[in-house]
């Protein structure tokens, strides 16, 4: 499934295209696109890193609760804030900010502050569209329905309820016309080639294009995210720590998603607890982001600390499946060898063949081998050796910046091949988690336990606990 | 002159005079206040056709045209010229009133040196002739309210009149007598189509609504997308004035209607990305709510 990626960074690229169009300064950046968009990036990765926990409990939910003063109230409202392209442009950033790459400051204020610029429904409002989808309203699908809103959603909100047999639940609620207007503003096919061929000249437009409209066009339907988190829950189902909240799939419509409501503590909170505690949640969090990749092929693309929910003894609740990239085994083989060649079998060699096979190096390219390993290793860092490790706060920016570090002469020669790119998130959004917790673990022989080249024993309690959930899992393995 | 601060400036700067007329803690509620009509509808994306219209309709004047050529220095810096009316009218709709005051205070003072000879028909001129400022006037409120019909959220007809009538108080604020400002949409139209006569395209209001919708400078793919404003522009424009400039507008349907209102939505996702300006819509619109509920 390329098209996932293919499409984030078309829309990184319409998105370049239009500010840059806009306010004239493509000269420089076409010319050094690629290097001025590294660097860019690498500014934004930082600042990522460093700020990440504050920059979560400020984003989003919390923010958009306040301004209940501004709800809209109509299906007028919502045109008027997100028709004419602006829901479009949204959920392009949305996707965009997911591969960071190509976005100039300017792009990247422009797409956060249309974000931003989207308030909540007013109860009414959100009441008729799960009227509408169920053919009754809220009050009577459900045995009790909250009001308002507990969070903000991409082009919808969260409203808690409880369902007629009793079960407590999230409902995520899309904003009523959405669809249909974003639909609609995908068919202006020449605006959107135009914003596409001022910056990427050289490019398929048509190919980007189609693309583009297809994945957008995917994201206005709910049910497809229902269908994602409810993968995850069946996969994870049994698991002693890590939790994915069930879908009820009868309250789940085109434009309403209902899953099982789940609490618990928040990643600020979690930041005032024990050092032991911090050290158990961020096993779960690795263990989940790998697990999912190597067994299930599959990335939640948005790995940020507001999807996820604390119990305590490293029990974590994953939220929001509404951008999650699925891999062809065979896409993910390459990596696994690199893994493989550098850390396991310790053969600098073989580590730059599957390199250049993955297409991240150039073939024969003038360097030395150990200068390859050399520039590379952070990003191995925790997985080289076996034993205990602590992730400091510094690192993902330490291998943010070894990424887009374009003075080394390595550099000219690396590049990301574009079905990895997605992959950015992990160094951008969990080593950025695991730092903020300064999680210590022995990475490398939990790494161990998931490599599928090696599937070592179980290295931590967690690790034991998860023996039985793979004895029973009900998604077979292969 | 060059393209670049045209494009760069104009977003910026327009966006920074908005944002700073929109005060955080009103002492008052200005002229309009968010119950008014012009706050209710404030933030409408037709805006840049509506100020294009503006600009276009005003300039076929010839003595408020010759007053603004002689004397505002657009050639020099355009850009600036058209921020600082921006910025002009943000502060007189969403002010206080003794910050409205003053801008239209300065705005008289400014008018007091603006005085000459009008190089095509001969005669003479002063920017403060409640004559002219009345053009001005009703040419800006009448294009918002087309505007808006064209391409934004249409005004119902009440809301029309409301409008026009709340706009009295900027054409007074400038210098106008009540009395000689339309209160209704009727009397609006009236006046516009009265000063037909004194109407003409004169070299000057040609070059510069040139400059305006064909800004030199433009890469190709960029000249296309403004392409769409400028044909949202001229469409709007009343079939005498097209006559006058030699436009012949294409033929609007749906489609290309729609077109025009996501180019300019586009347009308004990039203002609205400028520090500043969805802090200052909200504070409208926050305002504007509250009134609505109470």
């Amino acid at each position: 499934m390329r098209r996932l990626i293919g499409t984030a960074v078309a829309g990184g690229v319409v998105l370049a295209g239009l500010a840059v169009a806009l306010r004239r300064r493509f000269g420089p950046v076409r010319l050094r696109r690629g290097v001025a968009a590294l660097q860019l990036v690498a500014r934004g990765g930082a600042r990522y890193a460093s700020s990440a926990p504050r920059l979560f409990a400020a984003a989003g939910e919390q923010r958009q609760r306040l301004r209940q003063d501004l709800a809209l109230e109509t299906a007028e409202d919502v045109a008027q804030t997100l028709g004419a392209m602006k829901g479009v442009l949204m959920k392009i950033g949305q996707m965009a900010s997911y591969v960071d790459e190509g976005l100039s400051p300017s792009v990247r204020r422009t797409l956060s502050r249309l974000q931003d610029s989207v308030p909540p429904m007013s109860a009414e409002l959100a009441a008729g569209v799960v009227e509408a989808e169920l053919g009754m309203p809220p009050e009577r699908a459900f045995a009790q329905w909250d009001a308002e809103p507990i969070a903000a959603a991409s082009i919808g909100q969260v409203h808690r309820a409880i369902t007629r047999d009793g079960r407590a639940v999230a409902v995520k609620v899309q904003y009523p016309g959405i669809a249909e207007a974003i639909a609609a503003d995908l068919d202006n096919v020449a605006l959107l080639r135009r914003m596409l061929r001022i910056t990427a000249p050289a490019q398929d437009v048509d190919a980007l294009l189609a693309e583009l409209r297809e994945r957008v066009l995917e994201e206005l339907d709910y049910r497809r995210e229902a269908a994602n988190q409810a993968l995850f829950a069946e996969f994870y189902h049994g698991h002693p720590t890590i939790c994915v909240p069930t879908v009820v799939g009868k309250l789940s419509t085109r434009r309403m998603v209902t899953s099982e409501l789940a609490v618990g503590a928040r990643f600020a909170d979690l930041a005032e607890m024990s050092q032991g505690e911090r050290d158990l949640a961020a096993e779960t969090i690795y263990r989940f982001v790998f697990r999912s990749l190597y067994e299930l092929h599959a990335f939640n693309g948005d790995p940020h600390p507001g999807n996820y929910l604390f119990h305590g003894g490293g029990r974590v609740t994953f939220l929001d499946f509404g951008l999650v990239k699925h891999f062809a085994p065979d896409e993910l083989h390459p990596l696994m060898q690199m893994a493989r060649n550098l850390c396991v079998r310790n053969d600098p060699e073989e580590f730059r063949r599957s390199m250049e096979l993955a297409g991240f190096l150039r073939p024969g390219a003038p360097l030395r081998t150990e200068d390859v390993v050399e520039h590379l290793a952070v990003f191995y860092a925790t997985i080289r050796e076996p034993g205990p490790l602590t992730i400091q706060p510094d690192y993902s920016t330490a291998v943010v910046r070894r990424f887009f570090d374009v003075s080394s002469p390595v550099a000219e020669y690396v590049s990301i091949p574009r079905s990895y790119v997605v992959l950015q998130r992990i160094n951008l959004g969990l080593f950025a988690v695991l730092g903020e917790l300064s999680a210590t673990r022995d990475w490398r022989s939990i790494a161990e336990e998931i490599w599928p080249f090696v599937q070592g024993p179980p290295s931590t309690p967690i690790g034991e606990a998860e023996v039985a959930w793979r004895a029973n899992r009900r998604v077979p393995v292969p | 002159m060059t393209a670049d601060p045209y494009a760069t400036g104009l977003v910026e700067r327009s966006a920074a005079a908005y944002a700073s007329g929109v005060p955080e803690q009103p002492a008052d509620d200005g002229f309009f206040g968010p119950a008014s009509v012009t706050w209710r509808t404030a933030s409408d994306l037709s805006a840049p056709v509506a100020g294009l219209r503006a600009l276009m309709t005003q300039a076929l004047h010839p003595l408020a045209m010759a007053g603004v050529d002689q004397h505002s220095g657009w050639r020099e810096d355009p850009v600036g010229r058209l921020a600082a009316t921006s910025g002009y009218l943000a502060t007189v709709s969403f002010g206080e009133k003794a910050a409205a005051e003053r801008a239209a205070a300065r705005v008289r003072k400014i008018h007091e040196y603006v005085k000459g000879v009008d190089p095509v028909t001969g005669r003479p001129y002063a920017a403060g002739d409640p004559a002219l400022l009345l053009w001005i006037h009703a040419a800006l409120v009448e294009s918002t309210i087309v505007a808006r019909n064209w391409f934004g959220t249409p005004l119902e007809p009440a809301d029309a009149d409301s409008f026009v009538a709340e706009m009295v108080v900027a054409a007074e604020l400038v210098g106008v007598p009540r009395g000689m400002v339309p209160a209704t949409a009727e009397q609006l139209a009236d006046y516009i189509a009265s000063m037909q006569p004194e109407l003409a395209c004169t070299p000057a209001a040609r070059e510069s609504t040139a400059f305006l919708l064909d800004p030199p400078g433009l890469d190709e793919d960029m000249a296309e997308i403004w392409q769409d404003i400028r044909s949202g522009v001229i469409a709007s424009l009343p079939g005498w004035a097209c006559e006058m400039y030699g436009f012949r507008p294409e033929p609007m349907d749906d489609r290309r209607r729609n077109e025009i209102r996501q180019a300019l939505g586009v347009l308004d996702a990039v203002f609205l990305g400028e520090p500043g300006v969805l802090e200052a819509r909200q504070r409208i619109a926050a305002r504007v709510r509250a009134t609505r509920r109470a």
